[in-house]
């Protein structure tokens, strides 16, 4: 099977012998799909899922269970389970990861169990469900894809304890198993490659996406009063959005506000939550400038786009960053970008075209990054038009469905020839 | 009858008094003409290997080389083991009958191949975590006796060594009585009852 297959596959059911024509048929395992957002795999999966299914893909979806959500449902033409994921207290995160795999692998098999085996490739995310991935592969004989959002090594900025190398492991393990490893920015494909020690044809850089129409809605919308909530009138608005967690960079950014509010009056808005919280406020408090920023911690999707839809500048001053969908929101939003040089940022970013890129950890460099985009709405303007082409070109959902169908596709056609693909006599 | 037998100890590996059980409890069986597939753990020697009595192992040891304890250390083999139990039952045209896991270890890796193939399992418990840790019951404890729960619910049988431990397993596990057969290894007709017991739940593909 090639580029221009249709995805139709026609085998024979190894249960009752006859053939059976039907749409490839993909098996995602994620620990988190919404309502249960932790982090960026939800959104990733839920997107990839159904363009998936918009491009007759037939996707089921296995994970996690959330107060609330049902066991099963059907979500924009996805199937969705959700397992028990292990409720009693655990003695870490790691061995609930471990303790919540086996209830996977066991709702997982008895459903492709129930589905005669039609399931044609097995997709893990990340090493969250790892040995639920890698067991059913083995238990099934299929393909097993794995997208490596992130890496232990490069969180922790280096591997120090027993606890992060058996991540560390567990991930080589998920990678070395995996057909193809799939990576959302040509900086994570490196770094996997450096973490892992894999072939180059292994890794397949596949981007994220971004639902730029849900930003349309606001196209004619005044936000005069809505920006009276963050700011005064003649205050610009400053924003970030993000964990705030070491690797975020949040305090760069409040390092470089003071050289910023020389120049023009603005207000710092900070959107999220996270371990800094306290830390970054004190800082703010010291530095005198606590009127100038606000903390607005967790908000709604629609308070979200609205605020980066009206936000002046947004910032994205990341240490450490395997892709930067933040940026791609912003971008979509039509909000112009400031980000610093580094990861996946500096390939969705082009510098002085779809954003400016500031030295990483270097609170001047962003501060004149910012203070220009401030005060030139001609070169804001610029930025924003072209971001929003960028995006539409190279971030658009459909096209990403598109190209991870063409590597399963690709990946059967190699499987097909396999022994683990020849019919039993 | 074709019988894949789960142990985290097996002889030239011995921590406890299980190994030469399950070598014992192979051997007879491979003598009363049972096709006998032991899979277990060992640090390098893994492989398969031809034992005395017509008795196949299968020895996996652990991709994730560094652990915090015997919980993730015993999770993450449990794929290793699926892996050697799957090439088993694809080799030999699907025709496995049973499952025998001796001990909680390898209870997540007998549910999903009773899950994904339809072959039955037996749990043999020898140990329970709750004499091991004298009722201990933090997050670690809990997360053992849960993988244990997990098998006295997804077992078809239940075998013990004693009477005493057929109380036990009803009195911490509620498990029912009607699943539990007490075969004593000391007892004259130990084989024989063994078999029985492997008649009564065979099943999968290979019995249809």
């Amino acid at each position: 099977m090639g580029q221009g297959c249709s995805g139709n596959l026609q085998e024979r059911c190894w249960r009752c012998g006859f053939s059976v024509n039907r749409d490839l048929t993909v098996m995602m395992l994620s620990w988190e799909f919404p309502p249960r957002i932790i982090g960026g795999i939800s959104p990733h999966v839920h997107y990839l899922s159904k363009s998936l299914a918009r491009n007759d893909v037939k996707v089921y979806v296995v994970t996690c269970d959330f107060p609330g959500a049902p066991a099963h449902e059907v979500v924009d033409g996805v199937e969705v389970y959700r397992v028990d994921s292990y409720k009693n207290p655990s003695p870490d995160f790691a061995t609930w990861v471990y303790l919540m795999n086996v209830n996977m692998q066991k709702e997982a098999a008895a459903l492709i169990h129930d589905l005669g085996g039609a399931v044609d490739v097995i997709h893990a995310h990340d090493w969250l469900v790892a040995t639920a991935g890698i067991g059913l592969k083995h238990v099934f004989r299929k393909p097993l894809f794995a997208t490596m959002h992130s890496t232990e090594i490069g969180r922790r900025n280096g591997i120090h304890f027993d606890y992060e190398r058996m991540i560390h492991e567990t991930e080589a393990w998920l990678t070395y198993e995996a057909w193809k490893v799939i990576c959302c920015s040509d900086y994570m494909v490196g770094h996997v490659q450096w973490a892992f020690g894999l072939p180059s044809d292994k890794l397949v850089m596949v981007p994220n996406g971004v639902n730029y129409e849900v930003y349309k809605k606001y196209d004619n919308e005044d936000f005069s009063q809505f920006r009276r909530r963050f700011a005064l009138p003649e205050e610009k608005i400053v924003l970030f959005v993000g964990r705030l967690v070491y690797e975020k960079g949040v305090h760069v950014l409040v390092n470089a506000l003071p050289k910023v509010l020389s120049k023009v009056n603005a207000k710092l808005v900070i959107v999220g939550n996270g371990y800094m919280k306290d830390q970054l406020s004190g800082l703010v408090k010291g530095m005198g400038i606590a009127g100038k920023v606000m903390f607005t911690g967790f908000v709604d999707d629609d308070t979200l786009r609205r605020l980066q839809r009206c936000a002046d500048v947004s910032v994205v001053p990341s240490l450490f960053e395997p892709f930067g969908i933040v940026a791609l929101e912003a971008m979509a939003a039509g909000s112009p970008l400031v980000v610093s040089d580094t990861g996946g940022l500096s390939e969705i970013v082009e510098h002085d075209v779809s954003g400016v890129k500031a030295y990483v950890n270097h609170p001047e460099s962003l501060a004149w990054g910012i203070t220009k985009v401030l005060t030139d709405d001609g070169y804001a303007n610029w930025l924003r038009n072209n971001a929003y082409k960028r995006v539409q070109e190279k971030y658009d959902w459909d096209k990403i469905a598109q190209q991870t169908k063409t590597i399963y596709n690709n990946v059967l056609g190699e499987y097909t020839k396999s022994f683990w693909a020849q019919p039993i006599t | 009858m074709r019988v894949l037998i789960f142990s985290w100890e097996y002889p030239p590996r011995v921590i406890g008094k299980l190994a030469d059980y399950v070598k014992t409890l192979a051997e007879q069986l491979g003598k009363n003409k049972v096709q006998v597939y032991v899979v277990t753990y060992h640090d390098y020697l893994t492989g398969g290997h031809d034992d005395s009595e017509g008795v196949k192992s299968i020895r996996v040891t652990n991709p994730v080389r560094t652990h915090i304890g015997v919980l993730t250390w015993v999770l993450t083999l449990n794929q290793e083991v699926e892996r050697a139990a799957a090439n088993v039952y694809y080799d030999v045209n699907r025709q496995v009958e049973l499952i025998d896991v001796h001990d909680w270890h390898f209870i997540p890796a007998a549910v999903t191949l009773k899950k994904a193939f339809g072959v039955p399992f037996l749990y043999s418990v020898d140990s329970l975590e709750e004499h091991r840790s004298h009722g201990a019951n933090s997050p670690f404890n809990m997360a053992i006796k849960s993988i244990e729960w997990l098998g006295m619910y997804e077992a078809k049988q239940l075998v013990v060594k004693s009477g005493w431990m057929g109380d036990e397993i009803v009195r911490v596990y509620k498990a029912p009585v009607e699943k539990i057969r007490v075969i004593p290894p000391d007892s004259a007709t130990w084989v024989k009852d063994v078999l029985e017991t492997y008649k009564s739940v065979a099943g999968g593909a290979g019995s249809q």
